[in-house]
């Protein structure tokens, strides 16, 4: 059989269908990069005060490691690609790993490609067609975003190498994709092989720019992209080495792709026990079917609660802040007193944050609830005692106790990190974990928002509750400096919350009242729940 | 004899449509009872009020001597569901989901559960998603059939089967009613199937019971369908006791005759001549086709 039969097809079907996806990655990168460069043109605006930053950050182990390499110089485009953190790469390299396993693995679980394949089509048609639509998708994002930086007075030649190095982290990983797509035996396990893969190298090169370790980054493809430097050493030739470590990646692709059966892969499917003796009851059962997500947040928070450590150790060195930006932080803070120093406005706000990201957690563990009844799987628990009420108040439980379980890590990490970090242990340790306790029952009452929505209109919770999230967090105290309004707004639950870091007293009167409104909203829900037609 | 099951006059609007449209359903207590309708006719609708998940808008309902809606999950403890379609948690083993369901409703029967996973052939240790449909349906009803629930409401349970395992499915049904005394509501629209478990059937259409009753009393439901091949005209078989829905196209006639003259019938057809005989039970499209066509017409939504 001719071993392109059907490619062409395959690839027509495949950009059809990528018409609503690879658009809106290629706009996050373009738009990432522009970003980046309007952020540096605003912070730093004069050599003099680049030339400064620069300086501050090279004396920062945990910053300098930031964007890749060791150090940093005063210049306005290899700032704009440094500061970036890699994060250009890494989306260029979701965006080309899932666009390969959508349009192959994910296709053969499906059996589309069982039906495509009973046509005129070989056996190496769909990983070629996805492997073509990945790699014009990464090479669109870089072309696009040398234009973009061209167009914003960067150098050329490091905005050509810039956007190159953009679209060979989408081949290295969509390559890395299609070798975890013949092994794995479904989509999932070839996304999480590559994900995991993707999350490990980040890890590596940071860890390895971080301690001067070298061959930390140089075991991780992801120190490969950064090695490139552009605006700086404009490295082609390792672009030729990464074009060459792709090339041997897709040679084995297709080695196994020829010698596997159809929905077939290398790896063995991993079964699962015979027997469950503990798995009784709503709660059980919601702590068992949603574990994984928990896990992936609290590894996923555990990470960044130590990066947010690492890099405020730059906070004490700060010396150019402009004389007025004390009083705003207060006025945008809350502090009681002037004991308060600019480590404690940073540990708090970093608090905040963390309390935003958090509260996507129990939004996603209610939109499960509505995945459960409409999968039908829900129907198949009711006809059993353990009906809606029982049901949910399970689910509930779990998103409460994991919740205030994500705020506990973030709140001990974090601070025993900085305490770490700053030979100051066990000093920020506890402060800093009852800030992130503190915080818990707002995001409880976000739980309970989402919740009743869900219990009232099914249809809309998902737009809903993401609504609430996307609400608290525009209208909160960390965002509101972006449009200058220091201190956020009164329409958010962790407004109330007293930032005993810089010396508010700590006052039972907010958290009460959040919590009897939880109550009151989870009790509402339920009782809709419990009278409205369930299933789908 | 009291009943297990009382339904009437049920109606359930989904938006524009009347999906139940008073709906009656009578199941006695440890009988077997088949629940039958094309699709879309309204019975899985009908289950799902049953199991407390629709409310109903009109009529009333009685399961187990309580009412769904409000004591489900006291009546829960006391009957096992088998969906229809089955969909089960991707990432949970088979073994793990019977245990779920099995342990939500109370003591576990282990040695129970075993003999019925080797009965019906399961590998308990596959996870959900890499299961096919009929082997998602063998989880369900041995979560089912595993409990010491008094009631089974089985949604199309076969409809993934292969035959083999329809045997088996019938076998243990039958061993449940007549060991345990357990009462069945079988939803369904295989005729056979029903045929070959149930006393007495509810037929519904368009959300409205066209006719209920046992299987004895129903004779039409147990009429064998005829086709065969004459070399002498057929004259005088449409006067034999017990044959209907007769139609001569030549040489061929078709025909329903009921089990009770099969053979004086035979006999008439063996004196024409008989060159070709080809015999079938009637399916439930040809029933509603031929017996129930004018009970329907005369209803307004049947007219469309």
């Amino acid at each position: 059989m001719n071993v392109l039969a059907g490619t062409r097809l395959l690839t027509r079907l495949a950009v059809r269908r990528e018409r609503t996806t690879a658009p809106w990655w290629i706009v996050a990168v373009v738009g990432l990069g522009l970003t980046m460069v309007a952020y540096i043109d605003r912070n730093m605006p004069t050599p003099g005060v680049l030339a400064t930053y620069a300086e501050t950050i090279n004396a920062n182990v945990f910053f300098r490691a930031l964007g890749g390499g060791t150090s940093v110089i005063a210049d306005r485009g290899f700032m704009t690609a440094w500061r970036s953190g890699g994060f250009l790469y890494l989306l260029t390299a979701i965006a080309a790993l899932l666009a390969v396993v959508r349009h192959t693995r994910a296709d053969e679980d499906t059996g589309r490609t069982e039906l495509l394949r009973s046509g005129v089509v070989s056996r190496f048609a769909a990983l070629t067609s996805a492997l073509l639509v990945a790699a014009t998708v990464s090479l669109v994002a870089g072309a696009l975003t040398a234009l973009a930086q061209i167009g914003a007075g960067l150098a050329p030649f490091g905005s050509l190498t810039y956007g190159a190095a953009i679209a060979a982290a989408g081949w290295l990983f969509g390559s890395i994709a299609a070798v975890a797509a013949q092994l794995a035996r479904n989509a999932r396990t070839a996304r999480a092989i590559t994900l995991f893969t993707l999350g490990i190298s980040y890890l590596l090169r940071y860890a390895g720019d971080a301690s001067g370790q070298a061959w930390l980054a140089y075991v991780s493809p992801m120190g490969w992209i950064h090695a490139v430097q552009p605006y700086r050493h404009d490295r082609w030739w390792m672009l030729a080495v990464l074009t060459g470590t792709v090339a041997v990646l897709v040679a084995v692709a297709y080695l196994l792709n020829d010698r596997r059966d159809l929905g077939e892969g290398l790896l063995p499917e991993r079964r699962g026990r015979a027997t469950a003796p503990g798995l009784r009851g709503p709660a059980r059962l919601s702590w068992r079917l949603h574990r994984g997500l928990f896990t992936k947040w609290a590894i996923g928070i555990g990470v960044f609660a130590v990066g947010a450590a690492g890099i405020g150790t730059i906070v004490p060195d700060v010396g150019a802040l402009p004389p007025d930006s004390f009083g705003l932080l207060q006025q945008g803070f809350g502090s009681g007193g002037n004991s308060a120093d600019y480590v404690d406005f940073f540990l708090w706000a970093g608090v905040l944050l963390f309390a935003h990201v958090i509260s996507i957690y129990p939004v996603l563990m209610i939109q499960r609830l509505r995945a459960e009844e409409r999968s039908g799987r829900a129907e198949l628990a009711q006809g059993t005692p353990m009906t809606r009420v029982r049901w949910a108040a399970g689910q509930l439980a779990v998103t409460a106790l994991g919740t205030a379980g994500l705020f506990t890590l973030t709140g001990l990490v974090l601070g025993f990190c900085y305490g770490l970090f700053t030979d100051d242990l066990p000093g920020p340790l506890v402060p800093v974990l009852i800030a992130a306790l503190s915080c818990v029952p707002a995001a409880w009452l976000i739980t309970a928002v989402s919740f009743l929505a869900y219990a009232l209109t099914p249809r809309f919770a998902m737009p809903i509750s993401w609504a609430v999230v996307v609400w608290t967090a525009v209208l909160g105290k960390i965002a509101g400096p972006l449009y200058n309004v220091w201190g956020g707004t009164p329409f958010e639950p962790f407004h109330y919350v007293p930032n005993t870091l810089a010396g508010q007293p700590f006052s039972p009167f907010p958290i009460l009242t959040t919590l009897a409104l939880t109550a009151l909203l989870l009790l509402g829900g339920l009782t809709t729940l419990r009278r409205r037609d369930f299933g789908r | 004899m009291t009943e297990t099951i009382s339904v009437r006059g049920l109606v359930k609007t989904f938006d524009a449509t009347r999906a139940l449209d008073g709906l009656n359903l009578s199941v006695k207590t440890g009988e077997v009872h088949g629940f039958l309708g094309p699709n879309g006719a309204g019975k899985s609708t009908t289950i799902r009020i049953l199991l407390g998940l629709l409310h109903a808008d009109a009529g009333t309902v009685q399961l187990l001597g309580g009412d769904p809606w409000r004591d489900a999950t006291e009546l829960h403890r006391r009957l096992a569901y088998v969906p229809g379609d089955v969909t089960l948690w991707p990432g949970l083993s088979g073994g793990e989901i019977i245990d779920l369901l099995l342990q939500v409703r109370g003591r576990v029967n282990t040695s129970r559960r075993d003999e019925l996973i080797e009965r019906f052939d399961l590998d308990p240790r596959t996870k959900g998603r890499a299961y096919s449909k009929g082997n998602r349906q063998k989880v369900a009803l041995i979560a089912a059939l595993a409990s010491d629930a008094e009631l089974l409401i089985l949604d199309e349970p076969t409809s993934g089967l292969d035959p083999l395992m329809e045997i088996v499915f019938r076998e243990v049904v039958r061993e449940e009613q007549e060991r345990n005394g357990r009462t069945v509501l079988l939803s369904s629209h295989i005729l056979a199937e029903v045929e070959a478990l149930c006393e007495r059937v509810t037929i519904i259409r368009d959300g409205r019971t066209v006719d209920t009753g046992s299987l004895v009393e129903m004779r039409h439901l147990t009429r064998t369908s005829i086709r065969a091949e004459l070399s002498r005209p057929a004259d005088g078989l449409a006067d034999l006791r017990g044959v209907h829905d007769l139609r001569i196209d030549g040489e061929i006639v078709h025909f329903d005759v009921e089990p009770g003259t099969l053979g004086a019938t035979l006999r008439f057809l063996d004196s024409r001549g008989v060159r070709a005989l080809t015999s079938s039970p009637p399916t439930l499209e040809e029933l509603f086709l031929r017996h129930y066509a004018t009970t329907c017409d005369s209803t307004p939504e049947a007219a469309r």
